[in-house]
C-alpha cells in the first residue's frame, strides 16, 4: 500500500521546522528540523511520546502556537506561508485552510454559548454564511457528524451533550468551512473505547466524503494503524522514522520504533512478557548529544557515532526513511520477536516468561480465596430541596460478587463510570459500602471503622493511578515509604532503614534515593516508589488502580514487568482495575468487565478473550483499534451506539439493553442474573449470552481504505 | 425559579433570627447594661429603679427579647433611647443616603476598574501591566480615610472648589448639588474598589484567556476582538459579578469611615453614634437592615446568574 | 517521627525567601517593613520620646527640631508616628495569630468531617461574612470597651472567617489528592491524616493569608482608632493621629498626611508581599483579594 497517488503539490508542506519556546528560563527545543508533506485524501499519523514535540507540530502547522514560541523554517498551507505570516493573514488560513479539533472534549467548547452558534461561528467569520441563515446550516452541520435530533441540539450549550457529542460537535466545527486539512490533535484519548470507535469511524466518514488532508496526533499506535496512511514517529522533538503504515509497523527501520511497537501490549498477540523501552524519553530541556535516543538504544553498543552526531532522516526503501547510523542492522525483523535485548533491563526475556495462569487452582488443590466480594453494593444519595432529602440514588457499585485466590491477579475492566475504582477502593475500605459483604481471609471487613480496619489494612494495600498525586510533597522518599510501616509502628520491628533500602531495590530504584524528595522523580520513579510503598508492610494483596495509564507507553511496560516479577517472588494476589483491554489481557489470570456498577462477564483470560459471550464484552474488544496492519485480520467492528447512561438514571432491567444489538423486550424488565455459562469456567449476566457469529455491522471505512 | 427566590427569601428568617438574638444578648452582657446607658454615670439609685422600672429591664433577658421579636414581627424596631424616635424611621432616613452612596462608587469602580483590568490582561507581562497592576495595589492598598483627608485637603482647603462636608442631596432633586456633595466621598470609596476590580477582573481574564476553548475559538480563525469580546470576557465576567455584588453589599453599612471622613449622613454614621452613646435599640435594628440588604443584594446576584450563566439552572 | 525532614523544610524556606526577594517590588518592601519594625523598638534608645509635650511649640509645621512638626500638645509628630508603628504591627500580629488560631482549626474539623460540624461551623462564618468587616468590629468594641486588647480581638475575631475558608478549601481539595487517601489505606487515624498529612501541606495557603491579613488588620486597627473607639490615648495610634489631625487641616496640613504616609507605606507593603508569596507558593500570577478585606 503506497497511500494515494502523489500529487506535486501537497496541502501542508513543512520544511526544516524548528520551535523554540523562549521564556524567563533556558530556552526549550521543541521541535528540531521537521519535514514532512500531507497531501489531498491523505491521512497521516504522527506518533510519539510526552515531549516528542508531536502536538507543538500540529500547532505549528495551524498556526496556533503561542507567542513565546520561536519558529523558524517553512510552513506551507495550501501554498502559502504560515511562519511569520501576519495575524490577518493567519487569521483567514484558519477556519478556511485548516481546522483543529482537540484532544479534550470538556473544555474545547465555550460553556456560555449554544453549540450551534459556535459550530458556524467561523463561517460567518469569513463572510461565507450570512448570519441569518446561521441556524439553518448549524442544523445540517450536526447531522452530518450524527447527532440526532439537530434541531434542538443546535440551541443547547455544552454542558447539556455528552462528551461524545461535544468531540462530533467539534469535528461539524473543524470541517464547517470545508478546510483543505484538518489536525486532529489526540482527538479521541479522553473518550471511552467504545465512544472512540464511534469517533474514529466518523472523522474516517467525513475526511472520505470531503477529501480533506488529515494529520492526526496520537501516542496510541492503534489508532494509527487502524486510521492512518503514513505514519511519522517522532522522538526527542525530530521524526526518526516515516514510512506507510504498513511498512512501519511491519518492518520498522528505527530502532525506536521497532522498541515501541514491541513495547504496548497488544490484545491480539498473547506474548509472555512485555519488551519495555530502558530509561526515560528525554525532556526537551536535556537532550542528549548525538543521536537523542542513543542511551535508550540497542543497536548503539557503545559506538561514538551514536553519541556525537544526530542522524539524518534517510530513505530506507520506497516511501520509508528513519534517522539511524545504523538502520541497516535493523535488518527485516519481526518487530514482534524479542530484538537484541535492552540494556539496563536486568531479566533476561526467556527467564522472564510466567508460569501458565490457567493451571495454578489445579496444581494447588484449590486454595480457600484470598479475597471474597459477595453482592457489594456501593450506593451515593445525592440530596437537594429544602430538607436535603434523598432525591436520586446514584448506583456506583450495584451487586458486585468477586473472588481472588493467593497469588492471582484478577482483571476488572470496564469504562468510565462502571465502578470499578469504586469497587477497589470499597473493598480497601476507603468507601463504606451500602451492602453485601467482603471477606479477607475469610474474616468480614465491611462495615469495620478505621480502627477495626487497621489489621486488614496491614494485609492489603492500594496502589494508586496518578503518581504525581499519591505521593505526599513534603515527605522524602525514604519518609513516604516508611510512612505506613510508622503508622503501624512496626518501622523499627520490619528493620527501618535496611528494609526501606530492601524495597528500593525490589522496585528498581537505587537505596541512595531515599533522602530525595518526589518532585525530583518521573512519573515512572513515582510509580516505583508508590509500589514500594504499597509493599512495605509485606502486604498479601495488591489493589492496583490504573497503575499505568498515567504512563508513556515505553514506561508503562516497565511497570507492568515489575509487577509480575513481584508477583512471582512474593506471591501476591492482585486486583487490577484498568480501561486499558490490552494490558489487562497481558497481566491477568482471570477477567471481569463491568458495566454501570455491574459485572456482565467474567471468566479465564484466554475465554474472556478468546470466546467473549456477553454483546457488551463483544463489542468492547472489537472496538479496541490493535497494532495489526494484515488486511486480512482486519477485525470485524462492533461500533456500539450511544454512550454510557448516567449512573444515577441506569436503564431498567438490564443495563446495556439500549445499547445491546441483542436486546429483546425481556431486557428491559427482568434483570438478567450473573450466573455460569455453560459449563465452562465463565460466568455472565444477559439473557442471550452466546459467542459471537455473524457479524452484525460492518466493519466501519477507515480513514485509508485499505487495499 | 420563583420557587428558588421563595427559598432564599425564607432563608432570610433564621439569619435574622439568630442574628438578632445573638446581638441581643450581646448588648446586655455589657456591664452596666442599657439602664447606664440611659441614666448617665451620676445616677441616683432612684433613677436607676425608675429607668429599669419604665422600660422593664428588670425581667429576664430572653423576656425581653421575646417581647421584642414580637413587636418586629409587627414592623416595630423600637424606639431609639436617645432621641426616643421609632429606630426604623431613623433608618429610613439614612438608608437613601447610603444607598445612593453605595451606588456612585460602585459605578465609578466599574468605569475605572474594567477598562484597567482589560487593558492591564491584555498587555500581560508588558510594563503597562506591570504600571496598571501597580496602581490597583496602589488604589486598594491607601486607607480610604486618608485619601478622603487629602482629597478634602486639595479641593476644600487649597482649592475651595467642593465642600468639606458632603451633604445628602437625591439626585432627583438636584443632580448638580448631588454630584458636588458626592464625588469626594463616592470617589474615595470608587477609587478604593476600582483597585479590587481591577485586580480581580485581571485575574479572572488571564484564566480565561488561557482556556482551551478560546483556542478553539481561534483556530476557527476569528478576529481577536471577536475572541475577547465573544468568549473571553463573558466568561471572565461570571466570577466577577459576585465580587461586584460582595462589595456594593458591603458600602452598605461598610462605609462607616468614609462616611466619617466626610460627616455624610449615611447608615454608617447613625451606627456610630448609636454605639457611642450606647443607643442599643438602634444599633440592633441598623445591624438587622445591614443584613438583611446584604442577603437580599447576595439573591439579586444569585438570580442574574440564570441569566448569565446557561449551566445554572435552580429549576 | 519526623513527617518532614528539618533540612528538606528549611531548604524549602529558603528558596522560598529567596524567590520572593528576587522580586524588587517584595524585596522594597521587606525592607520597608524590616527598617520600621527595628526603628519602632529602638526608638526610645535614640532619645525620642512620643510623649513629651513642648508647650511653646504646638501645631508647629516640619522643622529641624520636628522634621514632622508637632501636634495638638507640641507632642513630636514624628516620635509618634514611630511609636505608632509599635502600636500598630503588634495589634496586627497579634490580631493575625488569633484569627489563625481560631479560624484555622474550624476550617480543618469542619472540611475533614463534614456532616453537621461543617454545617455547623460555616454557618457561624456566613453569618460573620454577612457584616461588613468593620461593622462587626465596631459591634465587638460596643460589647468589650474601649481598650489595646479589644481593639485585637476585635480585628482579630473580622480574620477568623478568612481563615476558616482557606482551611477549609484545602482540606477538601487535599482529600480529593491520592497521598491523602493513600495515608488512609495504611490504617491511619483521623488525626494522623489531618495533622501529619493535611495540615503540613497547607502552610503555603496559610502562610500568604497571614502575610494578606496583617495589611488589612494594621487597616482596621487604624480605622477603629480614626472612629474614635480604638486603642485608647495616649498611646500613639497612625489612626488616632489622622483623627485629630484632621480637625487641624487649616492650621497644621502635615499634621494628618505624615501619619498617613507611614500607615499607607505600611499597608502596601505587607499586601506586596503577600501577592509576592502567592506567586511564588500557589503559582499565581493574581493574588485574587479578599472580598472580605473591607477597608470601608
Amino acid at each position: 500500500m503506497e497511500g494515494p497517488p502523489q500529487m506535486p503539490n501537497p496541502v501542508l508542506s513543512i520544511r526544516s521546522l524548528n520551535v523554540t519556546f523562549v521564556g524567563s528560563g533556558a530556552d526549550i527545543p521543541a521541535v528540531r528540523g521537521i519535514d514532512l508533506d500531507v497531501h489531498e485524501n491523505e491521512v497521516l499519523g504522527i506518533v510519539g511520546e510526552s515531549g516528542s514535540g508531536k502536538s507543538v507540530t500540529a500547532l505549528a502547522a495551524a498556526g496556533l502556537l503561542p507567542r513565546t514560541a520561536r519558529i523558524t523554517g517553512s510552513v506551507l498551507l495550501g501554498g502559502r506561508q504560515v511562519v511569520g505570516a501576519t495575524a490577518d493573514d493567519l487569521r483567514r488560513m484558519r477556519g478556511q485552510d485548516v481546522g483543529v479539533v482537540f484532544q479534550d472534549p470538556s473544555t474545547t467548547l465555550n460553556p456560555l454559548m449554544p453549540v450551534g452558534d459556535q459550530v458556524t461561528e467561523g463561517e460567518v467569520a469569513h463572510g461565507r454564511l450570512a448570519r441569518a441563515d446561521a441556524g439553518v446550516r448549524a442544523v445540517d452541520l450536526l447531522r452530518e457528524v450524527d447527532i440526532a435530533d439537530p434541531d434542538n441540539r443546535a440551541r443547547q450549550y455544552p454542558h447539556e451533550f455528552s462528551g461524545g457529542m461535544r468531540q462530533r460537535a467539534v469535528i461539524a466545527m473543524a470541517m464547517a468551512g470545508r478546510p483543505r486539512l484538518i489536525v486532529a490533535d489526540e482527538p479521541t484519548t479522553a473518550l471511552d473505547v467504545t465512544v472512540q470507535a464511534q469517533v474514529l469511524a466518523l472523522l474516517a466518514r467525513r475526511q472520505a466524503e470531503t477529501g480533506a488532508a488529515v494529520v492526526l496526533i496520537t501516542h496510541d499506535l492503534g489508532v494509527v494503524a487502524e486510521v492512518a496512511h503514513r505514519v511519522a514517529v517522532m522522538y526527542g522533538g525530530r521524526i526518526v522514522e516515516t514510512g506507510s503504515v504498513r511498512d512501519i509497523f511491519a518492518r520498522p527501520r528505527h530502532p525506536y520504533t521497532a522498541a515501541l511497537l514491541r513495547s504496548a501490549p497488544r490484545i491480539d498477540v498473547t506474548a509472555g512478557r512485555l519488551d519495555p523501552i530502558p530509561g526515560q524519553p528525554p525532556t526537551p530541556t536535556d537532550l542528549p548529544a548525538g543521536c537523542t535516543f542513543h542511551p535508550r538504544c540497542p543497536l548503539h553498543a557503545g559506538r561514538t557515532r551514536c553519541t556525537t552526531e544526530d542522524p539524518a532522516l534517510r530513505p530506507m526503501g520506497p516511501g520509508q526513511a528513519a534517522a539511524c547510523h545504523f538502520a541497516e542492522e535493523m535488518g527485516a525483523r519481526d518487530p514482534l520477536s524479542p530484538g537484541p535485548s535492552p540494556r539496563g533491563e536486568g531479566r533476561p526475556v526467556a527467564a522472564a516468561s510466567l508460569p501458565p495462569p490457567g493451571g495454578r487452582d489445579s496444581e494447588r488443590g484449590s486454595p480457600p480465596p484470598l479475597l471474597v466480594v459477595d453482592d457489594l453494593k456501593v450506593h451515593f444519595p445525592i440530596r437537594a430541596g429544602l430538607l436535603r432529602r434523598v432525591v436520586r440514588t446514584v448506583r456506583a457499585v450495584d451487586g458486585v460478587s468477586l473472588s481472588l485466590a493467593p497469588g492471582e491477579t484478577l482483571g476488572l475492566v470496564g469504562e468510565s463510570g462502571c465502578g470499578k475504582t469504586t469497587t477497589g477502593r470499597a473493598i480497601m475500605g476507603l468507601i463504606r459500602s451500602t451492602g453485601g459483604r467482603i471477606l479477607f481471609d475469610g474474616k468480614p471487613v465491611h462495615g469495620l471503622s478505621r480502627k477495626g480496619l487497621r489489621p486488614v489494612r496491614r494485609a492489603m494495600q492500594y496502589v494508586f493511578q496518578d503518581p504525581f498525586s499519591s505521593l505526599n510533597p513534603m515527605l522524602s522518599v525514604g519518609d513516604a515509604i516508611a510512612e505506613p510501616l510508622r503508622i503501624h509502628g512496626l518501622y523499627d520491628a520490619a528493620g527501618g532503614a535496611t528494609w526501606i533500602a530492601t524495597l528500593l531495590d525490589m522496585v528498581g530504584l537505587s537505596p541512595s534515593v531515599a533522602h530525595r524528595m518526589p518532585r525530583e522523580f518521573s512519573g515512572g520513579q513515582k510509580q516505583r516508589i508508590g509500589i514500594a510503598r504499597a509493599l512495605a508492610l509485606k502486604p498479601r494483596l495488591l489493589i492496583l488502580d490504573e497503575p499505568v495509564s498515567a504512563l508513556d507507553v515505553s514506561i508503562q511496560a516497565q511497570i507492568v514487568n515489575l509487577l509480575q516479577d513481584l508477583q512471582k517472588d512474593l506471591g501476591l494476589a492482585y486486583l487490577f482495575i484498568a480501561h486499558d483491554l490490552s494490558v489487562v489481557k497481558h497481566i491477568s489470570d482471570r477477567v471481569a468487565v463491568m458495566y454501570l456498577g455491574r459485572i456482565v462477564e467474567e471468566g479465564p483470560k484466554a475465554d474472556l478473550y478468546g470466546r467473549p459471550v456477553h454483546p457488551y464484552t463483544q463489542a468492547l474488544l472489537s472496538a479496541v483499534p490493535a497494532v495489526d496492519v494484515d488486511p486480512a485480520a482486519k477485525r470485524r467492528r462492533i461500533v456500539l451506539e450511544g454512550e454510557i447512561p448516567n449512573p444515577s438514571a441506569p436503564p431498567p432491567g438490564c443495563h446495556f439493553h439500549p445499547r445491546c444489538f441483542r436486546a429483546d423486550g425481556r431486557c428491559g424488565v427482568e434483570v438478567p442474573a450473573f450466573r455460569p455459562y455453560g459449563d465452562g469456567a465463565t460466568r455472565t449476566a444477559c439473557h442471550h449470552a452466546g459467542p459471537l457469529t455473524v457479524p452484525l455491522t460492518p466493519a466501519p471505512e477507515t480513514l485509508g481504505a485499505s487495499p | 425559579m420563583i420557587g428558588f427566590v421563595t427559598w432564599r427569601l425564607a432563608q432570610l428568617v433564621p439569619v435574622l433570627l439568630v442574628a438578632s438574638a445573638l446581638i441581643f444578648f450581646m448588648m446586655y452582657a455589657v456591664p452596666g447594661g442599657p439602664v447606664a446607658a440611659l441614666v448617665g454615670e451620676n445616677a441616683t439609685q432612684e433613677q436607676i429603679a425608675a429607668v429599669t422600672e419604665q422600660f422593664g429591664l428588670n425581667r429576664p433577658v430572653a423576656v425581653q427579647y421575646v417581647d421584642w421579636l414580637l413587636r418586629a414581627l409587627t414592623g416595630d424596631l423600637g424606639q431609639s433611647l436617645h432621641s426616643r424616635e421609632p429606630v426604623l424611621k431613623l433608618i429610613g432616613e439614612r438608608l437613601p443616603a447610603t444607598l445612593q452612596l453605595a451606588a456612585v462608587a460602585t459605578l465609578i469602580g466599574l468605569l475605572v476598574g474594567v477598562p484597567l483590568a482589560l487593558a492591564s490582561a491584555l498587555s500581560q507581562g508588558s510594563w503597562l501591566d506591570r504600571a496598571l497592576s501597580g496602581w490597583s495595589a496602589l488604589a486598594l492598598g491607601v486607607p480610604t480615610f486618608w485619601v478622603g483627608i487629602l482629597l478634602i485637603l486639595l479641593f476644600a482647603v487649597e482649592l475651595k472648589l467642593l465642600p468639606a462636608a458632603s451633604a445628602y442631596v437625591p439626585v432627583w432633586q438636584d443632580p448638580w448639588q448631588m454630584i458636588r456633595n458626592a464625588i469626594l466621598p463616592a470617589g474615595t470609596l470608587g477609587l478604593y474598589v476600582s483597585g479590587i476590580f481591577a485586580r480581580f477582573l485581571r485575574g479572572s481574564l488571564i484564566t480565561e484567556f488561557n482556556a482551551d476553548y478560546v483556542r478553539t475559538a481561534r483556530s476557527k480563525g476569528l478576529k481577536e476582538g471577536t475572541v475577547v469580546a465573544r468568549h473571553v470576557l463573558r466568561n471572565a465576567m461570571l466570577p466577577f459579578v459576585t465580587i461586584v455584588g460582595i462589595m456594593l453589599a458591603g458600602f452598605i453599612g461598610g462605609a462607616v469611615v468614609t462616611e466619617a471622613v466626610f460627616t455624610y449622613p449615611g447608615l454608617g454614621r447613625l451606627v456610630i453614634q448609636a454605639i457611642g452613646s450606647r443607643d442599643y435599640p438602634l444599633v440592633q435594628g441598623c445591624i438587622l437592615v445591614i443584613l438583611a440588604i446584604y442577603i437580599l443584594i447576595n439573591l439579586l446576584v444569585d438570580v442574574l446568574y440564570v441569566y448569565i450563566d446557561p449551566r445554572i439552572d435552580y429549576g | 517521627m519526623t513527617p518532614v525532614l528539618p533540612s528538606a523544610a528549611l531548604a524549602s524556606a529558603a528558596r522560598v525567601v529567596r524567590r520572593v526577594l528576587a522580586q524588587p517590588a517584595a524585596a522594597v518592601s521587606v525592607a520597608f517593613l524590616l527598617a520600621i519594625t527595628v526603628l519602632a523598638f529602638t526608638a526610645g534608645l535614640l532619645g525620642l520620646d512620643p510623649l513629651e509635650q513642648d508647650m511653646l511649640a504646638m501645631l508647629e509645621g516640619p522643622s529641624a527640631a520636628y522634621p514632622f512638626g508637632t501636634d495638638e500638645l507640641g507632642r513630636d509628630i514624628l516620635a509618634r508616628v514611630i511609636f505608632g508603628a509599635r502600636t500598630s504591627l503588634t495589634t496586627a500580629a497579634g490580631a493575625v495569630l488569633l484569627a489563625a488560631a481560631i479560624g484555622v482549626p474550624m476550617g480543618l474539623v469542619a472540611g475533614f468531617f463534614g456532616g453537621w460540624r461543617d454545617v455547623a461551623l460555616m454557618r457561624v462564618v456566613d453569618l460573620m461574612l454577612a457584616l461588613p468587616g468593620i461593622m462587626l468590629a465596631l459591634a465587638l468594641i460596643a460589647v468589650l470597651g474601649r481598650s489595646q486588647s479589644a481593639a485585637l480581638v476585635a480585628v482579630g475575631l473580622t480574620g477568623v472567617p478568612t481563615f476558616a475558608r482557606v482551611a477549609r478549601a484545602q482540606v477538601l481539595s487535599l482529600r480529593k489528592r491520592d497521598f491523602v487517601t493513600a495515608v488512609e489505606a495504611f490504617g491511619a487515624t483521623s488525626s494522623y491524616s489531618m495533622f501529619r498529612t493535611i495540615l503540613p501541606n497547607s502552610w503555603s495557603p496559610i502562610l500568604t493569608q497571614m502575610v494578606v491579613l496583617s495589611s488589612v488588620a494594621i487597616l482596621l486597627e487604624a480605622a477603629l482608632a480614626f472612629l474614635g473607639v480604638g486603642i485608647p490615648p495616649p498611646t500613639p495610634s497612625w489612626g488616632e493621629m489622622l483623627r485629630t489631625g484632621k480637625e487641624y487641616l487649616y492650621d497644621a496640613p502635615t499634621y494628618a498626611v505624615l501619619p498617613g504616609v507611614a500607615l499607607t507605606l505600611t499597608i502596601l507593603s505587607f499586601d506586596t508581599i503577600g501577592r509576592a508569596l502567592s506567586s511564588v507558593l500557589e503559582g499565581r500570577d493574581t493574588a485574587v483579594p479578599q472580598p472580605r478585606a473591607e477597608r470601608a
